[in-house]
């Protein structure tokens, strides 16, 4: 629509200005902090300006840590991260794609039975089933692997929900015609429905690789070896000694790597992450 | 509930498809939330050696704890402020975006990246900010004359936690409110101002009624996040304190559970919990029903 | 090259009957439409000769195979569906190979039934395309193709041109046609267009109801149509159905068949002008001149308020609302009881 309002559009920037702002100033200051050398802080008052320490700050978390609150260096939490990350994203996606497919293209006794085991997942979040799930895991053996760190995290209604989604919109003749031609259901599977889901396979890794990423609590609970600690609770643990001794500039520099994986995925997969946003949730 | 025309025959395979998804679930889920509704029942004795079933005694002494109920009254406040001050911010600038045409894609990614930003680094960020010795915040505040201290100050913890919680927030309402708003055709907004209406009159009037289905999901669902997602933010800026001011339910489950080692009353906890997770979850799909007829 | 037996075939979704007992005999080569309205079964009989849906009784032979139980990829058929069913990941070329490829036909007889197809349907430049870049004529065309590769016993289409508009609808339903011919494949085409349907059909099959009305080549369903139904049904415009008793109400008698209570005039046989044989002749006032080209469509009311349509060459100098009187030889009644729906002349039609 053709509007001229100079002023509603000074307006509308100054609004988005000042929200990027806020968005971005927390960041911004742990960035500043994560610049600076040790001591700068105890003056009473960050700095605003970045300092000349960035890479040595970051480098020596990488590689060394801080051993004194018992965390190893970033780079084997990181690692740990990446790889649970990726192991939660894939296998949610795994197990999503293989139930929503039995769901949308079979009929069997106790179908509705197995979607609402399934949509039950959604109203039980890890939080509110802390002990039993974590006596479960300790009882399997699981603690301190990464097998106890992903598996109890994998099961998703949510992906299920959204293949089913997608599966129905597929056409019934796309099937047929596969079946005429020859094609098993697995066969129909693998060359049919997978390159089919593609693009929804690959805006459901954004979102799920982001959850598994930031996920806390259970890592806090079932690891207590720092070799499977991962950066996002490893750096609770900086940040709780530094309080008593502050390294700042350490522990912002942990921040902002703990943080730059994900929130780089966001920014280059953007329309991969709107869409997996948006559509998982309807 | 839907299939396709046609379906595989397939007796055994459709199981064989279902057996991972369903035994993650019943494993670590069903298997769990039914052993935390169990001993929700139950009274263990110091020792571990004998549980007595107690029926309902968990429950009644949880709801005549004061700082059971104490816990519920935070929970409510947290959970409004956060819904409403994320939910008002993002709208605003939602709109903001919408009317933009050149630059919107820049503003969107500048304002879309924390929804990766993990609770806890939330809680980091923000408590490094609000840091009543070395922050800025305090420190611009003396400025001003109010002395912050959320380590002490019930108040400036509860205001703390809020403000961390909505920041982390904006982003994911934000992305649903742009979604919303493209989805209200233009050729209303367009009739209104043939009508006369002017932008400000056209938002009240046309839009934001339009934009209702969006805006009640997002109530359920940032209800369910400040309750449930908050966790990490809690940990890390208050631990639930000064003097239990910041500890919401979900944060009370894992202390008391976790730390204090009160299982009966931690499992009763739980079902609460889950009563209210399911109350939510009810809520939100009867609406999506109802949607879907529009 | 097969024949096609269908025996008694029934098929019911939980109590409710969708196809009710067909037989049918399909000859070596022929093509066969099935045509009705929607819901009266024509699709889902297909799709059980196809194998995608289950059959309740009786019996599906295809070159004197009982296939029932078979696999629809067991029944050496190829379909051609209405929305063409294109993978549409995959180039044309993939398309056509996929269903070879799973039978593990070797390399070389892949290429070269792909190349004869590419030829036969001028498709050979597109093959290296995806689906979308191809515009609905040359969809259906790879969508032939697909079933063409497999060189099968039958083809069976369901409505595969009713996506396209009507300009190509007619080009294409000329280039099947010829293709079969060209191919004798047994082929089951399945249409609700009944200009489709006649246009193409070696015989037609009119179904209602789950049930057949009529099996015959398109000219004896046109002439001689079995049942009410089929009357209204083939045709356009279609047959003009007369109460008796509104002939009688008119003075006109006529030797009509012992329970005769419609007679049936198609619309190019009724005339303004009087013929010279035995007819009746049926006063009535002109309500609607539709123009349509080389000839018109006049509405005429009649006596006892049912209007009924002419075909007329031409564009006849008459007004609306002008009284004129409508003749119909007697040869060319169609008598039928409308208690049974059946011709009442009938000699041995089913």
């Amino acid at each position: 629509m053709v509007e001229n309002r100079p002023f509603l559009s000074f307006l509308t920037h100054l609004v988005l200005i000042a929200g990027v702002l806020i968005v971005v100033f927390p960041v911004y200051l742990a960035f500043v902090a994560s610049t600076h050398a040790d001591g700068e802080f105890l003056s009473g008052l960050v700095p605003l300006l970045p300092g000349p320490n960035l890479v040595e700050n970051y480098w020596h978390m990488l590689t060394v840590g801080i051993s004194t609150a018992g965390a190893p260096p970033l780079w084997i939490m990181l690692t740990n991260s990446l790889i649970i990350a990726i192991c939660i994203a894939v296998g949610k996606i795994i197990i999503s794609l293989l139930s929503a497919y039995a769901i949308v293209f079979f009929k069997f006794p106790f179908r509705l039975l197995a979607f609402w085991i399934i949509f039950i997942t959604l109203m039980l979040p890890v939080e509110v089933r802390i002990i039993p799930t974590f006596k479960v895991v300790a009882d399997l053996g699981l603690l301190n692997s990464y097998v106890g760190l992903t598996l109890p995290l994998i099961a998703s209604a949510t992906a299920t929900f959204l293949f089913r989604q997608f599966f129905l919109t597929i056409p019934d003749e796309l099937m047929e015609a596969a079946r005429v031609d020859g094609a098993g259901p697995l066969k129909f599977f693998r060359d049919i429905l997978l390159p089919l889901s593609r693009t929804n396979i690959a805006a459901l890794f954004v979102i799920l690789f982001i959850y598994g990423w930031v996920q806390y609590l259970w890592p806090l609970l079932v690891t207590t070896d720092s070799r499977y600690y991962t950066v996002v609770m490893g750096i609770k643990r900086l940040a709780a000694t530094a309080d008593g001794e502050p390294q700042w500039h350490l522990v912002m520099a942990a921040v902002m790597l703990a943080m730059l994986p994900p929130v780089l995925v966001v920014i280059f997969m953007q329309r991969l992450f709107v869409k997996g946003l948006v559509e998982t949730e309807k | 509930m839907q299939t396709k025309r046609t379906i595989f025959p397939n007796k055994l395979l459709p199981y064989l498809l279902l057996t991972p998804q369903l035994a993650v679930t019943l494993i670590f889920f069903i298997w769990p939330a039914a052993q935390a509704v169990k001993s929700s029942f139950e009274r263990e004795d110091p020792f571990g050696f004998r549980t007595t079933f107690i029926w309902f005694e968990n429950y009644t002494r949880l709801f005549s704890e004061a700082t059971y109920l104490n816990s519920v009254g935070k929970t409510a406040l947290f959970a409004i402020s956060v819904t409403l001050l994320s939910m008002s911010l993002s709208l605003l600038l939602a709109v903001a975006v919408n009317r933009v045409l050149r630059t919107n894609r820049l503003y969107t990614t500048l304002l879309v990246w924390p929804y990766a930003v993990a609770p806890v680094v939330v809680g980091i960020l923000w408590w490094f900010m609000f840091n009543p010795s070395i922050g800025i915040a305090p420190y611009l505040m003396r400025g001003l004359g109010i002395d912050w201290n959320h380590r002490i100050d019930g108040t400036d913890a509860m205001l703390l936690v809020i403000m961390a919680a909505s920041w982390k927030q904006i982003s994911y309402n934000f992305l649903f409110f742009v979604a919303g708003l493209q989805s209200v055709p233009q050729s209303l907004t367009e009739a209104a101002a043939i009508d006369g209406a002017g932008p400000f009159k056209r938002f009240w009037t046309i839009v934001f009624p339009l934009l209702s289905p969006t805006t009640f999901f997002l109530l359920i669902v940032n209800i369910n996040y400040a309750m449930f997602d908050t966790f990490g933010i809690i940990d890390a800026t208050t631990s639930g304190g000064p003097a239990q001011a910041t500890n919401i339910l979900v944060y009370k489950v894992y202390a008391d559970g976790f730390l204090g080692l009160n299982i009966g009353s931690s499992a009763a906890q739980s079902v609460v919990l889950m009563l209210i997770v399911i109350a939510l979850t009810a809520v939100q799909f009867r609406f999506v029903e109802r949607r879907v007829q529009y | 090259m097969a024949t096609i037996n269908l025996v008694d075939l029934k098929k019911n979704y939980g109590p409710v009957p969708a196809v009710k007992g067909i037989n049918l005999s399909v000859a070596d080569g022929e093509l066969i439409v099935l045509v009705g309205p929607s819901g009266c079964g024509k699709s889902t009989l297909l799709r059980m000769v196809a194998g995608l849906e289950s059959v309740t009784s009786g019996r599906i032979e295809i070159g004197g195979r009982d296939v029932v139980r078979a696999e629809p990829a067991e029944r050496d058929i190829a379909m051609v569906f209405q929305n063409y069913a294109l993978y549409p990941h995959m180039s044309v070329r993939q398309n056509l190979e996929y269903g070879l490829k799973n039978r593990g036909t070797p390399r070389e007889e892949i290429d070269r039934r792909v190349r004869e197809a590419a030829d036969i349907l001028e498709i050979g430049p597109m093959l290296d395309r995806k689906p979308r870049q191809l515009s609905g004529g040359q969809r259906q065309r790879v969508a032939m193709g697909r079933a063409i590769v497999r060189e099968p016993a039958a083809f069976l289409f369901d409505e595969p041109l009713s996506n396209l508009d009507a300009k190509l609808r007619v080009q294409m339903r000329v280039e099947i046609r010829k293709l079969q011919r060209r191919l004798k494949t047994t082929s089951l085409y399945v249409t609700h267009d009944q200009l489709e349907a006649m246009t193409l059909a070696d015989r037609l099959v009119v179904m209602n109801g789950g049930l057949v009305e009529q099996i015959g080549t398109p000219v004896e369903v046109y002439d001689r149509p079995a049942t009410l139904f089929v009357a209204g049904f083939i045709g356009s415009p279609p047959m003009n159905l007369i109460s008796v008793e509104g002939l009688a109400s008119a003075g006109q008698s006529l030797p009509l068949p012992r329970g005769t209570d419609i007679v049936g005039i198609r619309p190019d046989e009724l005339t303004l002008d009087a013929p010279a044989g035995a007819h009746v002749a049926l006063p009535g006032t002109v309500e609607l001149l539709e123009p349509i080209g080389g000839e018109s469509h006049l509405h005429v009311m009649l006596g006892n308020g049912q209007t009924v349509i002419l075909s007329v060459p031409g564009r006849p100098d008459i007004a609306e609302g002008a009284a004129v009187t409508v003749h119909a030889e007697h040869a060319q009644m169609h008598p039928f009881s409308k208690e049974t729906g059946r011709r009442t002349d009938a000699v041995a039609n089913p």
